[in-house]
């Protein structure tokens, strides 16, 4: 376990973003004039390489995975493919926001940048595989995403949901620490793999109690009720195309870490099972957040408030995958993944629609001004149903697919069937508000007059979410082949 | 290869018309129409030599190897006739439009060819995803023709179409994964295959559960009572067009589901769950024709008409016997002419006069004598008339149901005084009694008496093209009720097949899930 600078290539598409990340803030710093568009094609620029370069170490590692930095990091199929989440959800990012800035007048320079670096964060916080290098890529994320939300500075909303976000976040971050220091304390190491080897110290209490603080923070970071309340707030108040960037990506990361430490740390069935174990906290953890999301998504009447609710209640399914891996094991993790992949491009089509109709510092965020949008804008219209169908999971969308095959795995155990029948229940009622807003925008008479963004990377974003959606919805099989070969490293 | 293309010549017409301007209005409806011709002509094709021993026309393709989904397709003598009716009403669909869809042309068409082909697609599926992934295909394009075109109160009546359905599905996945996964923990393979899934006999329990989130899906799909209330908003508020499909093929599938999947999947729970069945469809037969009686919408009352006579053939499901099912799925097809066309003809006088109330007609007789003859004939051949279309269902099921007691018997259904079928079938007799009521009360009021109100004085009798919308109609009446063999001949060895591999798992099976083999007929 050292240094070597061989390490550094498995490392490449963590290394690619952080350099791009810096040209785009050099080039921010020296940059004359006002117009900032120019970055948007730097950044999908800095993105593709960094898909390139980690689909060139997805081969390069196999199955087993690699571990480098003297164990600081795990890089393996699972962080690879969620590297690809992550990338995906920042470039879609980037291209909604150039436009979405000038139209508000708030061209923020150091946008990209900001985005460029939390998604290194993510990629951090996915291949962590010690508790060390797990806050550190959780706070690179995290202050990065703090700054986001309140960049657009002339909005209240922004500076009040970017405040909230912080305190909350803080307190996460606290309790996270608290929780690790309590289980260094117990085993005397901080690398995952140590924890899990660690004989007999996973029965004390101050290991247990290390654990929940543990999972209390990452709750925070998916928004699990209890730990949603930010949630609304700061999802309202972001600029939307950082919004889509909170709900896909820093779940995503959220989760692909909690899969690592369930897999590893607190994989044993003494601990994951049994009446106290994290296991059945989990699940009624997961049954209260998918009912609460979906009850409290009912009655808004802000798109973005009900988009940041139905988050909150898939957090709840993806929970769902999460103890699945506990019982099911590796079958489960698959279609935690896909659901992330297919929630990603899904979701982030949905706020792209919304950051596209807003125009001059008016978001028109209410339902009302989204009625009738189908007359005028009838393939923005088709675009949204399609998000709110594979949202609430209708065929032959992502958005089903990710939840079939996610009840799939949760069935393999007898035991999680009631957990599936309430999530499907809770489906029912999640259809009841997607459809509210097809409802609105093709029911209903235009009431106020739109003139959205004409924007050619606004459309493209679009565009590519909708085939992303439709295409791993219709053709699900190579997806579902590469993320079930997404395994944890050794 | 014929299913197939069958299945998505629809969509291809569909995507044709996104590329049309939208205000070539003639262009989209006269393409829409000819792609709903093609798709009947093309459907022409599975009836030569066609075997009814068992699966015709089987395509089966890998389509997510990983979880064993495949595309598999195949028609048997009971989905024959259903898809029929389907491509049949289409055309004739499509150009009832003409005049009552003048709005949004172009997505009218778009949804109504999306809808034929999810529903060619459910009737066809041989593979319980691919069956799934239709099912709910079927829903999102109805969604949209009840709450773009429908009536005053469109929006809830959608909404309330999707969710009612919408639960009782969502549950039968539940139920399929269940079956999938019993299925790979007995054999180690993963497996959404129709006649896999169909070897796994499941413990008592288990699958009493199963079956009821299957019925439930059914059940909400035909609608049977107490599960009905959204037909009748979903009916009055839908145009013509949707009122025709919706009445004469979607409500096919609750009845086509608990055929080929929930009764033949789960025998015991079947036997345990008949006597219910029966007494709900008896329940729904009655009360379908009482409330019929006392409306003054006339859509409305033909919307409890429906849910009348869909339980003639859950009844006749019920009581899982070779006539009584032949009988069912007859009425299916008759059903399906018979109310499409009373839909048809309460969409003709709504174009005249703009008003469903029963009210506002009388005398209508004179002053419109080919509608006259036309709707005398499909009313006739709703209420069971015999040499129309309604009389041979009818009749095959209260055989069926009258003689069920032994089959009852035999097959393990409880034969206790309140559960006798014999009492089933007398009362279902007075359903057939009271829909001959209040159908010939419809149309006395509607087409006899005088003439007293004014507006009704200068309306205009059929055009052209409206008779012949009638004409294919009317024929397929007589042609179901004078020579029925040309259709029970496909029926009644599937139905005989599907009702042996019933027995013979339901003999082979017990309190523990197993694999059991029935007879294979699938390829």
């Amino acid at each position: 376990m050292s240094f070597e600078l061989g390490d550094l290539s498995y490392a490449l598409p963590i290394l690619v973003l952080v350099v791009g990340g810096l040209l785009l803030l050099l080039m921010e710093a020296f940059s004359t004039g006002r117009s900032r568009a120019y970055l948007v094609p730097m950044t999908v620029l800095v993105v593709l390489a960094s898909i390139a370069a980690d689909v060139s170490v997805w081969s390069q590692v196999g199955e087993g995975g690699h571990s480098i930095m003297s164990g600081m990091l795990e890089i393996d199929r699972l962080s690879l493919f969620a590297n690809a989440i992550f990338l995906t959800a920042c470039g879609l990012t980037a291209l909604l926001a150039g436009a979405y800035m000038q139209e508000h007048r708030f061209e923020f320079g150091e946008f990209y940048a900001l985005i460029v670096f939390a998604t290194a964060g993510m990629m951090i916080l996915a291949a962590a595989s010690d508790m060390v290098s797990i806050f550190l890529g959780l706070e690179i994320m995290s202050l990065a995403v703090y700054v986001l939300t309140g960049s657009w500075r002339r909005s209240p909303k922004s500076s009040e949901g970017a405040m909230k976000y912080f305190l909350v976040g803080s307190v996460a971050s606290a309790v996270l620490l608290y929780g690790m220091a309590l289980i260094y304390g117990a085993v005397g190491s901080t690398s995952l793999q140590a924890i899990a080897n660690s004989k007999g110290a996973y029965v004390e209490p101050i290991f247990i109690i290390g654990l929940l603080l543990v999972l209390t923070a990452f709750a925070f970071k998916i928004a699990a009720v209890p730990f949603h309340m930010w949630a609304p707030d700061a999802y309202e108040g972001a600029p939307t195309p950082v919004t889509g960037f909170m709900a896909a990506g820093v779940k995503a990361a959220a989760f692909v870490i909690l899969i690592r430490m369930c897999g590893t740390a607190f994989s044993r069935s003494e601990l994951a099972l049994g009446s106290t174990g994290w296991v059945s906290i989990l699940k009624w953890v997961a049954v209260i957040t998918m009912t609460f999301g979906n009850l409290a998504a009912l009655r808004q009447e802000n798109i973005k408030r009900l988009l940041a609710y139905s988050s909150v209640s898939h957090a709840g399914y993806l929970l769902i995958g999460l103890i699945a891996t506990a019982t099911v094991g590796n079958e489960a993790r698959g279609p935690l993944l896909y659901y992330l992949a297919a929630y990603t491009f899904t979701t982030m089509g949905a706020f792209g629609v919304v950051a596209w109709l807003g125009r001059h510092g008016d978001e028109r965020l209410q339902l009302d001004d989204w009625a009738g949008l189908a007359a005028k804008h009838p393939a923005a219209a088709l675009a949204m149903t399609i998000f709110m169908l594979s949202l609430g999971g209708v065929p032959p969308t992502a958005g089903f697919f990710g939840k079939f095959y996610l009840f799939r795995a949760a069935l393999g155990r007898a035991d999680l069937t009631w957990l599936v029948v309430i999530a499907v229940l809770n489906s029912v009622v999640s259809v009841y508000y997607y459809l509210r807003v097809v409802t609105t925008m093709y029911f209903r008479e235009p009431a106020r007059e739109s003139s959205p963004l004409q924007s050619r990377s606004v459309t493209a974003a679009l565009v590519l979410a909708v085939i992303g959606t439709l295409l791993i919805g219709i053709l699900p099989g190579w997806l579902v082949e590469t993320a079930s070969s997404a395994l944890l490293g050794s | 290869m014929i299913l197939t293309i069958l299945t998505f010549l629809p969509i291809a017409g569909a995507l044709c018309l996104l590329f049309i301007p939208r205000e070539e209005e003639g262009l989209h409806r006269g393409i829409a129409l000819g792609t709903a011709l093609a798709t009947f002509f093309w459907s022409l094709r599975l009836l030569p030599d066609f075997d009814t021993g068992g699966f015709n026309h089987v395509v089966d393709s890998e389509w997510v190897p990983k979880l064993g989904i495949h595309y598999h397709m195949g028609v048997d003598g009971i989905s024959l006739w259903l898809v029929m009716l389907t491509t049949f009403l289409m055309p004739i669909v499509l150009l009832s439009t003409y005049s009552s869809i003048t709005k949004k042309v172009r997505e009218f068409m778009v949804a109504v060819l999306v809808l034929e082909a999810g529903m060619i697609g459910t009737f066809l599926a041989l593979d319980m995803f691919l069956f799934y992934v239709f099912w709910e295909i079927m829903l999102i394009p109805m969604y949209f023709i009840i709450g773009i075109w429908g009536g005053d109160r469109r929006l809830y009546a959608a909404i309330k179409f999707v969710l009612y359905t919408m639960v009782g599905s969502l549950l039968m996945i539940v139920a399929i994964l269940y079956l999938y996964v019993k299925h790979h923990e007995l054999t180690q393979v993963w497996s959404f295959d129709y006649f896999a899934l169909s070897k796994v006999a499941l413990g008592r329990h288990e699958e009493l559960y199963c079956f009821l989130a299957f019925a439930l899906a059914f059940c909400i799909k035909v609608p049977l009572f107490p599960f009905h209330t959204w037909l009748p908003d979903a009916h009055v508020e839908a145009p013509t067009a949707g009122s025709v499909l919706l009445a004469a093929v979607m409500l096919k599938f609750g009845t086509y589901g608990l055929l080929r999947y929930a009764i033949p999947l789960f025998p015991h729970a079947f036997v345990v769950c008949a006597p219910y069945l029966a007494t709900l469809s008896v329940i729904g037969i009655i009360y379908g024709s009482l409330v019929a009686f006392a409306q003054t919408d006339i859509k409305k009352m033909i919307a409890y008409s429906s849910v009348a006579h869909l339980a003639f053939v859950v009844l006749g499901l019920a009581m899982w016997n070779a006539k009584s099912v032949d009988g069912a799925v007859y009425q299916m097809l008759a059903h399906g002419i018979s109310t499409g066309g009373l839909f048809l003809c309460i969409g003709a006088l709504y174009e005249r006069r703009h008003t469903r109330k029963l009210d506002e007609y009388g005398g209508i007789a004179t002053i419109m004598p080919r509608f006259f003859a036309i709707f005398l004939i499909i009313t006739l051949a709703s209420v069971g008339l015999p040499a129309l279309s309604g009389f041979v269902g009818e009749f095959l099921i209260l055989l069926g149901s009258f003689t069920a007691s032994k089959s009852w018997a035999a097959a393990g259904l409880p034969l206790m005084v309140p559960h006798h079928t014999t009492l089933y079938a007398f009362l279902a007799t007075t359903g057939v009694i009271l829909s001959a009521v209040y159908m010939l009360y419809l149309f006395q009021r509607v087409m006899f008496g005088p003439l007293s109100n004014a507006r009704n004085r200068d309306l205009k009798d059929l055009s052209a093209r409206e008779v012949v919308i009638f004409i294919p109609m009317v024929v397929m009446a007589f042609w179901l009720g004078i020579y029925p063999s040309t259709f029970l001949t496909g029926i009644d060895p599937a139905v005989q097949r599907t009702i042996a591999e019933f027995k013979a798992k339901q003999e082979a099976s017990g309190d523990v899930a197993k694999i059991v083999h029935v007879t294979e007929t699938g390829r």
